[in-house]
């Protein structure tokens, strides 16, 4: 009975120190930087994570005013971790909104705009998703991506005077 | 009826695991003294190496009696047991050491070649189990105070009162030479809690690993240091006792 007894004892502790060990190797990997992101990526694991809507629809409103700091501050804090593809979307496009200028582009701007878009295509499991806002002249990551792209290459059309007539999307 | 192999079990195949993998989780674990973000800095190569020294050692040391712990007439599932508790020994070693190493900079590079001095120097040493647990307390406490109390000091923002010693001492040497990222207090703690936990482990270790007692284990020692025709009237007791 109790060499039955010892055996369970080792395989249950077994089982249970190799999910301890996939658990501290899943806590290496994604690298959370507080509790909070702890419980938000295990969420994110598990499939039931959602970004608070009430801070991305306030980010929304913000950024249709043009306060594009104060919007990305709202999706931050919608999407703590970064995993929803539709806000890294928003602060992308908040990005090359603010970089955007007639004379130059902030090229640090849309350099953190391309990351921002780079995690929204990495995070759309369906390849490339269409975000409809009728405010927006970009719906899909990757147009948005190929406008930051072309942003920070230097050329010859960046001496071109008519380009003071383009328009921002 | 005895409840002792159960009890055995439990610390062999669940506490030992539990702590080493504490160990492990908690030996990268900074937090960053602005932010106060975790950092996990995944084991340097370098503490990887520290790592299989040490393991040699405890298995030098007795602490680890490797033809105990896997072997043919052993169920197939103490053997798997016992291989993982291995592994997790040897990760819990190495952030051990990832816990008591700088970062980066000068400091790093200086900790890991006398961690290396020291242990491969111990490889060539005689040592039983006790004295080994001692020299390692002393190795990582010595590491601990030196990284997290000395070097915290000299180079926390505020200005601890090494750094205003320092500054008077060492003007000419060049700020980034000695690199050393700042960490909250709480980093000192996490590191004192695992290097309590490793050694904790160990101690621990040292009692549970014994199909054969401490005494006939360090008769065994003993035994392997005296000539051959000495070898006979102490090794049938212990044949004897195995059987």
């Amino acid at each position: 009975m109790n060499r039955m007894q010892a055996r369970i004892i080792q395989l249950g502790g077994l089982a249970f120190s190799v999910l301890y060990a996939v658990f501290i190797i899943w806590l290496y990997a994604t690298e959370p930087r507080s509790f909070k992101e702890v419980t938000s990526s295990a969420e994110v694991a598990a499939g039931t994570y959602q970004i608070n809507l009430e801070k991305f629809n306030s980010g929304l409103d913000l950024f249709r005013r043009d306060q594009f700091r104060a919007a990305r501050v709202e999706w931050q804090l919608a999407d703590p971790i970064q995993q929803d593809a539709r806000t890294q979307f928003y602060i992308a496009y908040s990005f090359y909104r603010e970089g955007w200028g007639r004379v130059y582009f902030d090229q640090e701007l849309f350099k953190q705009g391309l990351d921002a878009v780079n995690r929204s295509i990495a995070l759309s499991s369906s390849g490339s998703p269409t975000f409809d806002d009728s405010n927006l002249q970009m719906h899909t990551p990757a147009e948005l991506k190929a406008e930051l792209e072309q942003g920070t290459e230097q050329s010859w059309k960046d001496i071109n005077p008519l380009k003071v007539l383009r328009t921002r999307k | 009826m005895s409840h002792h192999p159960n009890n055995r079990a439990l610390v062999s195949f669940v506490l030992l695991p539990f702590l080493f993998l504490t160990v492990v989780l908690l030996g990268g674990l900074r937090v960053d003294a602005v932010s106060r973000h975790f950092i996990f800095i995944a084991p340097p190569l370098v503490t990887l190496i520290l790592g299989v020294l040490l393991v040699l050692l405890l298995v030098r040391g007795g602490l680890i009696r490797f033809q105990h712990w896997i072997s043919s007439d052993l169920p197939p599932l103490t053997n798997a047991a016992h291989i993982w508790m291995f592994i997790s020994l040897f990760f819990a070693s190495a952030q051990a050491f990832n816990s008591v190493l700088p970062e980066r900079g000068l400091f790093h590079w200086m900790f890991a070649f006398f961690f290396l001095w020291t242990l491969w120097n111990n490889q060539f040493s005689l040592f039983d189990a006790r004295r080994l647990l001692r020299s390692l307390a002393i190795l990582f406490g010595t590491a601990f105070i030196l990284k997290h109390l000395l070097l915290a000091s000299l180079y926390s923002p505020e200005g601890g009162w090494l750094k205003r010693v320092t500054a008077s001492l060492i003007q000419g040497v060049i700020e980034g030479t000695l690199d050393v990222p700042n960490f909250a207090p709480a980093t000192g703690y996490i590191a004192f809690f695992t290097l309590a936990l490793y050694v904790g482990g160990l101690i621990l270790l040292t009692f549970t690993d014994n199909d054969i007692s401490d005494i006939d284990h360090r008769i065994a020692t003993k035994s392997r240091q005296l000539p051959r025709t000495e070898l006979p009237p102490i090794a049938a007791p212990l044949e004897s006792r195995s059987k």
